[in-house]
């Protein structure tokens, strides 16, 4: 599968959508499961809005993490969303 | 996820924490349980279809019995409330409910991600735009087959047109769609036709399902079992799918555990994931649990769900390990398949306690062997018994409709 291109616009898949009960720990609900998020997991998720560039989202997190390498804040981050996608929970667009 | 056990158990007035187990050892009864993760519920028994595979129990539950709009809208709060995440709202076929829109909403204010599995059968796009609008977030249709002769065979009726034409008012909505086929001896030859629909139908997922062979497919199973041939080229089929598919519809495939070498974790561990309620209210470890003799199953009506998940004798019975007997005992899988299904093990070597004889460790493990052998050399067979022969067109068992 190529990678996402920079420009795509990354987003939630159909089904899929971020929990919204007030007591339930933040978690990424799907098709028969389920995942928990940590960390800027959530934050990822949260700009996986088809409105956002995937550049536009490492970026923001570049600079939100100054002390992180920016070149692994980047690679994180896509890997995370390409496992996503290989699990139909999010799209590129 | 549990934490790793610390070397001294914790203070006592840490009520945040969970319970440490000793070390070495996996959960057992009197530790703290958390709540179920999805409930399961089998809104009647009623379905248009009469599929030859179909899991429901040989002993349906008949409308008379089944439960209250407000009972389950009761049931899906507690079942929130104890920390479950999703619902499966299922049957028979959940859209015979009328008040199944009103189900969905509750299920959705109550905070549950909702899940509609259904044959399709009895959806007209109006229907489907209010079940979208009560908020429900993912639906799953079945298919039979990927030709209309065969699918209306394996169901018993005329089905499968009626699916496609609803399955293409699905994909004007934006949400979770999954197709969903079980697969058997009559239809593997068209496992690729099966993948080719999804995709044609916009899917998302699909799911390639062996049957399971619990409730009306024991009956006809000497006819659905496939042969280890067309299981060995279902595999490659999968597997190119999948890496054919990636990214734009998810494949999942679910193993024949007859041809496993070990047992499928069912339902991820007795009481330990999911809880199934009934038509009638009672809440079962297991779609097929009421198979196993002597074991009281509670009913939703007449005990809070907490009660019944926590303490009740029936959710106990098989959780944790005490329950276990050798080769599951001492064996370092039994952390991750909880020594199998405790119905096939009761159905099978007629002893629900017993390693699963599909575990190829089961010292039963011959029963299982004996079962393939029909389906991979029925000559032999044919000739040795004139009464079991599957050389011939099967003449299949239907499910019949409850009262």
């Amino acid at each position: 599968m190529p990678r996402p291109s920079p420009d795509s616009k990354p987003r939630l898949a159909p089904g899929c959508r971020l929990s919204d009960a007030p007591t339930q720990q933040a978690t990424l609900l799907m098709p028969e499961g389920a995942l928990k998020l940590r960390g800027p997991g959530l934050q990822i998720l949260r700009s996986c809005d088809g409105q956002h560039t995937l550049a536009e989202i490492v970026a923001t997190l570049q600079s939100q993490f100054r002390q992180a390498d920016p070149k692994k804040v980047e690679s994180d981050t896509t890997e995370f969303l390409e496992q996503l996608n290989a699990r139909r929970a999010v799209d590129f667009e | 996820m549990k934490k790793v056990a610390p070397a001294s158990p914790p203070a006592s007035d840490d009520r945040n924490r969970d319970p440490q187990p000793p070390p070495n050892r996996g959960p057992q009864k009197s530790d703290f349980m958390p709540g179920p993760l999805a409930l399961i519920a089998e809104l009647t028994h009623r379905c248009p279809l009469h599929c030859v595979y179909c899991s429901n129990p040989l002993q349906m539950k008949p409308r008379t019995e089944e439960l209250s709009t407000a009972t389950w809208i009761d049931v899906f709060k507690q079942a929130a409330n104890l920390g479950a995440l999703q619902l499966d709202l299922t049957g028979g076929e959940p859209l015979a409910r009328a008040d199944l829109t009103e189900l969905i909403a509750a299920a959705r204010s109550a905070k549950l991600y909702t899940n509609l599995i259904t044959s399709g059968i009895g959806l007209t796009p109006e229907r489907f735009d209010a079940l979208v609008r009560a908020g429900l977030d993912h639906i799953q249709i079945s298919f039979q087959d990927s030709q209309a002769a065969q699918g209306d065979e394996f169901a018993g009726t005329t089905a499968h047109e009626k699916k496609l034409a609803i399955a293409a008012a699905i994909k004007k909505h934006r949400i979770g769609f999954t197709l969903n086929f079980v697969v058997h001896r009559g239809n593997l030859v068209r496992l690729e036709e099966m993948i080719a629909l999804a995709e044609n139908l916009g899917a998302q997922k699909v799911e390639i399902a062996h049957v399971q062979y619990y409730g009306w497919a024991t009956e006809n199973r000497a006819a659905l079992l496939p042969t280890r041939l067309q299981l060995d080229r279902s595999l490659e089929i999968i597997q190119a799918a999948e890496a054919r598919l990636r990214g734009r519809l998810r494949v999942d495939y679910v193993v024949p555990d007859y041809y496993a070498r070990y047992p499928k974790a069912c339902m991820g561990g007795w009481g330990r994931k999911l809880m199934l309620i009934d038509p009638s209210g009672e809440a079962l470890p297991c779609h097929a649990a009421r198979v196993i003799p002597n074991l009281h199953f509670e009913n939703v009506t007449k005990r809070p769900l907490e009660w019944i998940w926590q303490e009740s004798e029936s959710f106990q019975k098989f959780r944790g390990e005490d329950w276990m007997q050798e080769p599951c005992r001492t064996c370092d899988r039994r952390t991750i398949d909880f020594g199998g299904c405790r119905c096939q093990a009761l159905l099978l070597a007629g002893d629900a306690a017993l390693t699963d004889p599909v575990c190829s460790l089961s010292p039963k493990h011959d029963l299982v062997t004996a079962i393939t052998d029909r389906s991979n050399f029925p000559a032999t067979h044919a000739l040795a018994s004139s009464s079991e022969s599957t050389l011939v067109t099967p003449s299949w068992i239907y499910r019949p409709n409850p009262s």
